[in-house]
């Protein structure tokens, strides 16, 4: 039920909870101030979290929406099998490192325009600690074109349960067959020993960590990249399924996207990364709210039903979703989440 | 036997001349009420009585054909239906289910062993091998679904059938995209791929080949009840023994009229009578006798099997679904435990109830699945630690290569039992259906030849008054 032209016959007064994801905290609070504005008599209450917290606070009815940027696990349905998983938009992670006194070798270019380029079984190894230092043999030999410092690699991950750490760990599952037999990947993980490395409890705590820890390499979803860009953090080109290094553009992250928009299922559970191609950014995700499908209240689900559809169709103009360089869900999969939030009673 | 004729008798003589048949029609205007109409009904004289008698006995013989032979066959299509329709659905039903839960094991199970670096585009041996055999139980499941879909009209019955039926597709092409992502090394899509699968294995396909099987257990409990009641073969014994006691009665009192001492037709409708409810009475006790040997050791067992069985399955889907799952949650782990405790082996659980209920064979077979059940548990109790610890590679070791011997060897057990158990209900089901054989022709034979016998000798004794 599309409601989004009608708003105020569709969602009398009230309140929506909503917590979870870090990542999409920031757009969650573009959205819900936007659609207070075009519907004042409805509030949308945000706060973050953590995936994991979205995840759970949404299937114990703690809150109306849980975000997450990772679909549920196979066990969170068959515990809650009401649950629905609904992209609301299309985001994508970076890594992030600091390091200074990186340079190119080619007179001109500016800091800025420079991404040192990894592939997924050196940044393993920089994370299991096989690799140390930023100007190993194996990472100079992706950066031709760079001065790489002589500093240690210090890995930062999340400290507790988080979707960032899902797509980072799913990154570097892919292909490889040491990293996913040895660590795998998941919310959360068990980290190799690595005597320079650090944890950070939430996204914007790992752009402090980072910023503060020289040889620093993180991850990060892109809404905080104005951020780190600011603060003098670089941001890795990634090697992709087609073996081109590409950092996470509109073009690039929506390319990823249609790889696998055609085997997405009805319940739009996909893991979209490394996918083929040589134009995409292997890191890619979707936004899930985690919603009941059973409201408390035909009201609780009319409100609900009408904020997601505003979410997944006006909420995702560029005007909103470029503030975190978010992109928008492509056609079929609005329609899929349209059918997914016409389940919501 | 030859009616011996002891002095001829002549008939009685009619009534005296002047003697009125009935009663003076002053007398009958002074009678009222149902005096009067029970006088009206009442024949007098012994030819009128003879003629009462071979109506009476007429309507008896026919009575007892109607009854004796609809018993007889609401007994024997009972005992039919059990022996060769409903436990027979029955066990396809649990087959059906177990062809699901085996497919969804076995290609999980192949998947995450063998989703390590492969040449791209292409599968290891091993999970050749177990597609193969995927691609089977899935064709299985097919068949089995066909041969149910028509056996019950209940519409949660057609639900179920019309959820297996839609998402079988959605399930084997969840599959496909995960052999695809898997063979192309793209380990985390190929997963979440087999989420979805699984998923839909264990929140639609299995949950409705669940309630199919109850179904179809429903009918092997009402079936059984049917070949087995008491009330109907009570009442059909209960009105021979009235029209053996009417016949001989009747021998009696036409002994008295007539001095002979035995009327042909009377003898040989008791006769009749007599053996064939005798053979009534035996048959039904055969088949009761068989029916509950194939109820109590064969489809009693075989159902407490068929669940430790689907819980067993259950157990390891589980235990594997929390390995892709990568959640570190606890509800698996409990459903699991949950499980456990009411497959057993120990006291209330359904490995004890199917080693009390079963034969020795029965008892014998199980005896490797209790031997490994707590281990087995053991190991899957180690496998969820691991899991939520978040070290998914040990929990995947454990789960895929350590708790798989446990697992075959707890369904071997069962599968063995399981096959015992069939085998006696199909030798006493068939059995006890047979005991029937052409009784119900017999009983209407009977009956007829009870009804012209009847009417033959007692139409000879009216003769005699012409």
């Amino acid at each position: 039920v599309n409601t989004a032209a009608a708003p105020a016959a569709a969602s009398p007064g009230g309140t929506l909870t909503e917590d979870g994801s870090g990542l999409l905290q920031p757009l969650m609070g573009i959205w819900a101030a936007a659609y207070h504005q075009k519907s004042p008599d409805m509030t949308i209450k945000v706060s973050g979290g953590g995936s994991t917290k979205g995840i759970n606070d949404a299937s114990e009815g703690a809150v109306d929406i849980g975000a997450s940027d990772a679909y549920l696990s196979s066990g969170d349905v068959l515990k809650n099998p009401a649950l629905l998983n609904i992209p609301l938009v299309v985001s994508a992670q970076s890594v992030i490192y600091n390091l200074p006194g990186l340079k190119s070798k080619t007179p001109g270019v500016n800091a800025s325009d420079i991404h040192v380029q990894l592939t997924n079984a050196v940044l393993a190894q920089m994370y299991s600690g096989a690799i140390t230092m930023w100007n190993d043999p194996q990472i100079e030999a992706l950066n031709g074109g760079l001065d790489l410092p002589a500093i240690r690699v210090a890995p930062l991950h999340r400290l507790k349960g988080s979707g960032d750490t899902f797509l980072f760990t799913s990154y570097l599952s892919s292909h490889n067959y040491t990293w996913n037999t040895s660590v795998g990947y998941g919310t959360q993980v068990v980290w190799p020993k690595v005597s320079t490395a650090q944890a950070a409890d939430g996204s914007a705590p790992m752009i402090t960590q980072c910023v503060k820890t020289p040889g620093c390499v993180g991850y990060n979803g892109v809404s905080y990249l104005r951020q780190e860009q600011s603060q003098g953090l670089g941001e890795a080109a990634l090697q992709n399924g087609g073996g081109h290094f590409t950092y996470p553009t509109a073009a690039t992250i929506q390319a990823e996207v249609n790889n696998f928009v055609a085997i997405t299922p009805p319940n739009e559970t996909i893991s979209m990364i490394f996918g083929p191609g040589g134009d995409t950014y292997p890191l890619v995700n979707y936004e899930y709210a985690i919603v009941s499908r059973h409201q408390r209240s035909s009201a609780t689900a009319a409100q609900l039903r009408d904020f997601l559809n505003w979410v997944i169709t006006k909420g995702n103009d560029a005007s909103f979703v470029d503030q975190v360089n978010f992109q928008p869900l492509p056609q079929d999969l609005q329609t899929l989440s349209k059918a997914q939030i016409g389940l919501i009673h | 036997m030859a009616a011996t004729i002891a002095t001829p008798t002549p008939p009685p003589p009619p009534p005296a001349a002047g003697q009125p048949a009935v009663p003076p029609a002053g007398t009958r205007q002074a009678r009222k009420g149902s005096a009067g109409l029970i006088a009206m009904l009442t024949p007098n004289g012994t030819p009128a009585k003879i003629r009462a008698m071979l109506a009476a006995l007429v309507v008896l013989s026919l009575a007892w054909g109607a009854i004796g032979a609809w018993v007889v066959a609401t007994h024997a299509s009972a005992a039919d239906s059990l022996a060769h329709a409903d436990e027979p659905y029955s066990m396809d039903a649990q087959r059906l289910y177990l062809a699901l839960a085996d497919a969804d094991v076995r290609i999980t199970t192949s998947f995450l062993v063998d989703s390590q670096p492969v040449p791209q585009g292409t599968l290891p041996q091993s999970t050749l091998a177990a597609r193969q055999q995927f691609d089977a139980d899935l064709s299985s499941a097919g068949n089995y679904l066909a041969l149910l879909k028509n056996s019950n009209s209940d519409p949660r019955f057609t639900a179920a059938v019309a959820a297996i039926a839609g998402g079988l597709p959605r399930y084997a092409r969840a599959v496909a995209i995960a052999e695809t992502e898997y063979a192309q090394g793209i380990t985390p899509t190929g997963d979440s791929a087999m989420e979805v699968a699984s998923e839909e294995a264990h929140l639609t396909l299995l949950p409705a080949a669940g309630t199919i099987y109850q179904f179809e257990n429903k009918a092997v409990s009402s079936s059984s009840a049917e070949a087995t009641s008491l009330p109907a073969v009570i009442l059909a014994v209960g009105l021979a023994l009235i029209g053996v006691i009417l016949l001989v009665l009747g021998q009696r009192w036409l002994h008295r009229r007539t001095n002979r001492v035995f009327n042909r037709g009377l003898v040989v409708a008791t006769a009749a009578l007599a053996v064939s409810a005798l053979w009534l009475t035996i048959a039904f006790g055969l088949a009761r006798s068989d029916m509950g040997t194939a109820i109590g050791q064969g489809a009693n067992p075989a159902e407490t099997l068929a669940n430790a069985s689907i819980k067993v399955q259950q157990i390891r889907g589980d235990s594997i679904l929390n390995v892709i799952a990568r959640s570190g949650g606890t509800s698996l782990p409990a459903d699991s435990l949950a499980r456990a405790a009411e497959v057993g082996p120990g006291p209330g659980t359904l490995l004890d109830a199917a080693t009390k209920a079963g034969n020795a064979k029965v008892t014998a077979a199980l005896s490797q699945t209790v031997a490994a059940a707590p281990a087995w548990y053991a190991v899957n109790k180690k496998g969820y630690a691991l899991g939520g610890a978040y070290q998914f590679t040990d929990e995947q070791n454990s789960v895929l290569k350590t708790a798989a011997g446990g697992y075959g060897a707890m369904q071997a057990g069962i599968g063995d039992a399981l096959d015992a158990a069939r085998a006696t209900f199909t030798s006493a089901a068939n059995s006890g259906a047979s005991a029937y054989g052409q009784l119900e022709a017999i009983v209407i034979i009977a009956s007829l030849l009870m009804a012209g016998a009847s009417a033959w000798g007692l139409s000879r004794r009216l003769a005699e008054y012409q």
